[in-house]
């Protein structure tokens, strides 16, 4: 019989090394377990209910299912070839790089507008939930109303027949090149609150010694604002626009709602676009190609976001 | 910061700063009061027309003020019956409760296992939970719609509940995960080492810690759910499971141009519930945003 020298050397009633490495990884292996456990339930829903739904997505949009078959044939990039083919799909596109870039920019600096506007002011807090209250509503319900106020004798053209404007009446939601832009407005009206909101937490969170610093030192309010607060508040500015842009170019609700009467609504946005081609249509292998054009743009979009805010974490 | 040398300051010059300063200040508040009004409009607009009769609405001016409060009720009556509005109103509090309640205490439990106990490769688990918020919602929807349909989910309201619990857990599994990595962890080895387990440890040292956050995130899901109409579109076609939006939507598409009055009706009131929840709760609410933004 043959014995380690750790082991022969040790006193008896002291396990040996071995053994407590061995009791070590069995304590490990418990600890993994439990803690999966204790993961499992959020493991099972968003395994089951959101990323197999996206592995099936993929899969679809090679496949040529449409209406009640075809699940099963391998189509290649067929319907993404359709894709660039499609009238349609071309115009949806445009119209939703139209609300990529518009989302890009405006809600945040709206929202960084506002926020300076009412910050410190009195009674901000009125203010702020004054123009936060479009957010409680849903777009749905935006989308109603607005499709109302921009209706035929709706506010915006009562409003322009009123001081004299009749020739700018439109029929807003009707046209070609006025549909995206009234919308993107009303998006605008229900999400510049929550932008503001998010950069005023950002502002009220800067530390305030290098402004009094620039301040005593007679620096002017824009230079204080372009050169101290403006770099500081940069990282919470990239995480605005990347929520706004996410949230934006994917809306789905509220264009539906509100392109109701355009004609051939599925151009709206590759959204509706989406929706139209495989609810609609049955289109359903076409329509899954869609939906992973825009994971891509929307993949890509946070993807540079991101590598933008590591690059401004490390200043 | 640094010592000011009196001698070198020009106090006249802070004066007139100053000066200048209340000048701004009043430019301002006007400014944010003109734009406050501006955006109520809207606002306003919906609250005049619900009481306004079809005639009356059709023929005024729309920012005009109603002749009399009593159209109001045939307007809700309308508005009530037309959406079914008894069953949209409980589908939404009950998918918005249990939806956003399952959701919150499932992202409770799982932050627990990636924070409170050791064990390797975390940030992978991690990210598969989180995953689950990188996809547009489009890229669930045809799967989702054929799965269901497979199971016999399609127009059940369990179905709806299982997808709403899941697409609302990813978010707060982030946020919990950042608050309970701040809690101290005297408590919970103490216990430990008492031998008590860990649920029993979560249950009675985590979870009361944690009602402040979880509490805001679940306003936030259960807002989120009410007001969606995507996946109601989708997932529903019966009136007795769909949800009030899509009734809503639907009202809309039937009756947007005969009834204005009463398609506005409806959509104040299924929007009451969210907005009195917002102005009774607003602390919770901003406490929930500033979460967000960490």
């Amino acid at each position: 019989m043959t014995a380690s020298i750790a082991e022969t050397s040790l006193p008896p009633g002291i396990p040996s090394v071995d053994a407590m490495a061995a009791t070590e990884r069995r304590r490990g292996r418990r600890r993994f377990w439990t803690a999966l456990a204790f993961m499992a339930p959020a493991l099972l829903f968003v395994g089951i209910f959101l990323l197999l739904p996206v592995v099936f997505n993929i899969y679809a949009s090679l496949t040529q299912w449409a209406k009640f078959s075809g699940l099963g044939e391998y189509a290649g990039l067929a319907n993404y070839e359709r894709l660039l083919s499609n009238p349609n799909f071309f115009t949806a596109t445009a119209r939703t790089v139209v609300w990529v870039v518009a989302s890009f920019f405006l809600p945040a600096l709206l929202g960084l507008a506002l926020a300076l506007l009412v910050k410190g002011l009195k009674g901000e807090e009125t203010f702020k939930s004054i123009y936060f209250l479009p957010r409680m509503f849903s777009a749905t319900a935006v989308g109603v109303i607005w499709y109302y106020v921009y209706a035929n004798e709706g506010i915006v053209n009562t409003m322009l027949r009123g001081i004299g404007l009749e020739g700018l009446a439109q029929r807003w939601l009707y046209e070609a090149g006025l549909a995206t832009p009234a919308m993107i407005i009303t998006h605008l009206w229900q999400q510049v609150g929550l932008t503001m909101v998010l950069l005023l937490l950002g502002l009220n969170a800067l530390p305030t010694d290098p402004i009094e610093a620039a301040k005593v030192d007679g620096a002017s309010r824009w230079q204080v604002f372009r050169h101290i607060v403006l770099p500081l508040l940069a990282p919470t500015i990239l995480v605005v626009v990347t929520v706004s842009v996410l949230a934006g170019f994917t809306s789905f609700d509220l264009v539906w709602v509100m392109g109701r009467d355009f004609p051939n609504r599925s151009t709206l946005t590759l959204a509706v676009n989406q929706y139209w081609e495989s609810f609609r249509a049955g289109y359903w292998a076409y329509g899954a190609a869609i939906a992973v054009v825009l994971g891509a743009i929307a993949l890509s979009i946070s993807w540079s976001l991101g590598l933008l805010q590591q690059r401004l974490d490390r200043r | 910061m640094a010592a000011v040398d009196l001698s070198k300051l020009d106090f006249d010059a802070i004066a007139r700063r100053e000066q200048h300063t209340d000048t701004r200040k009043a430019v301002m508040l006007a400014m944010a009061v003109m734009l406050a009004l501006a955006w109520m409009t809207p606002f306003y607009y919906l609250v005049v027309s619900i009481f306004k009769s079809n005639a009356e609405y059709g023929t005024g001016h729309p920012l005009a003020l109603p002749q009399s409060w009593e159209p109001v009720l045939h307007n809700i009556y309308e508005a009530w019956t037309k959406t079914r509005m008894a069953d949209g109103m409980f589908n939404s509090a009950l998918y918005g409760f249990i939806g956003g309640g399952a959701a919150v205490f499932i992202a409770a439990l799982a932050a627990y296992g990636l924070t409170r106990i050791e064990f390797r490769g975390k940030g992978f688990w991690f990210m598969l939970i989180f995953s689950g918020t990188i996809f547009p919602l489009q890229m669930y929807l045809i799967p989702l719609f054929m799965g269901y349909t497979k199971l016999g989910l399609n127009n059940t309201r369990l179905g709806m509940i299982l997808f709403y619990t899941a697409v609302c857990i990813p978010f707060p599994v982030l946020v919990l995960r950042n608050y309970m990595a701040g809690l101290p962890r005297e408590m919970d080895e103490a216990a430990r080492l008492d031998g008590c387990s860990d649920f029993r440890i979560f249950r009675s040292i985590i979870l009361p810690n944690c009602w402040g956050p979880m509490t805001a995130l679940f306003l936030i899901q259960f807002t989120w759910i009410w007001n969606d109409l995507l996946f109601s579109m989708v997932l529903t076609s019966r009136e007795e499971v769909r949800s009030l939006m899509n009734g809503l939507m639907v009202l809309q598409g039937s009756y947007a141009a005969t009834t204005p009055n009463v398609v506005m009706t409806a959509t104040l009131m299924a929007s009451l519930p969210t907005v009195i929840l917002f102005l009774l709760l607003r602390r919770h609410f901003m406490n929930g945003l500033k979460l967000q933004s960490l």
